[in-house]
């Protein structure tokens, strides 16, 4: 029977991204000396869904790669993934995600569901693991997601480690080299303060863009807002509306409210 | 056996036979353009025959229905492999049926001792760099051909064509869905009808007598006893990537109503 598995088809025809070979290279020439990494991205639950940012900046090592890097990355109608790590494999995972879930769709006529496709991230990133044990290649994303109906309806977080095994986290999650920065502040402030949930989308949305800038301060690899140039992070609302962008035009007004120039 | 030229021919021709025989009965896939799109519209008894390939990209096929799944699998899959090897913009229509599902069905009518596709599809695609490569069609041999305004496969060879006759003309702009679908539910009526009446010629001399609007009228109300009319549409006015919508029982009521 066609289980409309898209990576198994890939790998019959010898075209999935062979992690072993390039495994295998780097066992022959040594790793490269720079690869580029480093990343903040933070999800968190607030009353209609959840908020899903990254900062733009791409290093490696010492040096700024790139500032104005999409590492929030929508794979469905429904889904985000935001990804840090090393971006070469970080986007080649959410292009074979993206394209698997619309090969699953078309193929047997449903959707995959939600077990399904956290299994298939977890898949993924098992793949990965012979790129990650080299350290070029880790890949440490999170998947968010609306659910409309059933049990899991509703916005949900799942985090997963480079091994490929998922959590759900509840009201928030953070990873990246800035995030053990800020992940102490998000507990405070969802715990004493007033809890995520209950915020509209304009208190999250602020405090989300205040947490990327106090990562920014003290993480060289986590890129800040930047006026002069027009960098703004990646924000996206994930409702039961579906995904949508945060534009740059807003985000300028709440900087504005938050006094932070850039 | 087969190493002779003669059994060679006789056998491919006894597959043409054995494929028109299996075809014949089957309903007709219509695919017109209007303002908004591409509609494709069929008769069904109870299994789909009209799905999504790719975003911009739809399939429907007659014949057997295990034969149409296996096709519109392997489109599929042939569509997602290259849209994850170069990019979604790649995708395109005519790549998919030259070098895709053109060859595989070839292959499968050649191989004399395995069953060939009992299947004819008509695939189509918005806005295609070549306005006149909208539709394809291939038949069960593999042979296929592009159009631009209109296409139909049907039963028989020669319904399709009554079906374009039908069709010929038009090119569906400044037409609105609702004008689209009874267009070509006509027209799907029209293929119906020929077909019918074909299979009741005593002779190969014998002309098929005109068509009437009654005779329309009877063709789709008998699909619906045993039946219901599947359409589908790529739509450019969608906002998601992809473009296909199944269209509801709803939207095709309007093009029925007349009939019941």
């Amino acid at each position: 029977m066609d289980s409309g598995d898209f990576l198994s088809i890939l790998k019959e025809r010898g075209q999935l991204p062979g992690a072993a070979e390039a495994t295998q290279a780097v066992a022959q020439n040594g790793a490269p000396g720079m690869h580029t990494e480093g990343t903040t991205i933070l999800a968190l639950r607030y009353r209609d869904g959840v908020l899903v940012a990254g900062d733009r900046r791409a290093t490696a090592g010492n040096v700024v790669v790139y500032d104005r890097a999409a590492k929030v990355l929508s794979v469905d109608d429904r889904s985000v993934l935001a990804l840090s790590g090393s971006p070469a494999n970080a986007y080649e995972i959410a292009r074979l995600l993206e394209i698997s879930f619309q090969h699953y769709r078309r193929t047997q006529l449903q959707e995959l569901s939600l077990d399904g496709r956290l299994r298939t991230l977890s898949r993924l990133l098992r793949d990965n693991l012979p790129m990650a044990m080299q350290g070029i290649g880790a890949v440490v994303p999170i998947y968010i997601t609306h659910e409309k109906d059933g049990p899991q309806a509703g916005g949900r977080i799942y985090f997963y480690d480079v091994l490929g095994a998922n959590f759900e986290t509840v009201d928030f999650c953070t990873t990246g080299s800035g995030s053990p920065i800020i992940r102490g502040a998000l507990y405070f402030l969802n715990r004493w303060e007033r809890p995520f949930v209950e915020r509209d989308e304009a208190e999250a949305l602020r405090l989300v863009l205040q947490m990327l800038e106090t990562a920014a301060e003290f993480d060289t690899a986590t890129g800040g807002f930047k006026s002069t140039a027009a960098i703004y992070p990646q924000v996206m609302r994930v409702t039961g509306d579906g995904i949508t962008d945060i534009c740059e035009a807003d985000l300028a007004t709440h900087y504005a409210h938050l006094q932070v120039g850039g | 056996m087969l190493d002779e030229p003669y059994r060679w021919v006789e056998a491919i021709r006894n597959r043409r036979e054995y494929l028109a025989d299996q075809l014949e009965g089957a309903s007709p896939v219509v695919g017109v353009c209007y303002t908004d799109g591409v509609l494709l519209l069929t008769s069904t008894p109870g299994p789909r025959k009209v799905f999504e390939v790719y975003n911009q990209v739809a399939f429907a096929g007659v014949g057997h229905p295990a034969d149409i799944e296996k096709l519109r699998k392997a489109i599929i899959d042939i569509a997602h492999v290259e849209a994850f090897n170069l990019s979604a913009s790649d995708v395109s229509l005519q790549r998919l049926v030259a070098f895709g599902l053109g060859p595989l069905m070839k292959a499968a009518f050649d191989e004399i001792f395995r069953s060939p596709h009992i299947a004819r599809v008509i695939v189509t695609e918005l806005d295609p760099s070549d306005p006149l490569e909208t539709f394809y069609t291939i038949d069960a041999d593999g042979s296929f051909s592009p159009s631009g305004a209109a296409a139909a496969v049907a039963g028989t060879v020669d319904s399709a064509a009554a079906i374009l006759a039908y069709l010929k003309g038009r090119d569906g702009s400044g037409e609105s869905l609702t004008d689209a679908l009874a267009r070509a539910l006509d027209a799907w009526a029209v293929g119906r009808v020929f077909a019918a009446r074909e299979a009741d010629k005593s002779s190969e001399d014998d002309e098929v007598a005109p068509t009437t609007q009654d005779d329309l009228a009877t063709a789709v109300r008998d699909a619906l006893v045993s039946g219901r009319i599947e359409a589908a549409v790529l739509d450019r006015r969608m906002p998601k990537k992809t473009k296909f919508r199944l269209l509801p029982a709803a939207d095709i009521e309007g093009a029925l109503a007349r009939f019941r």
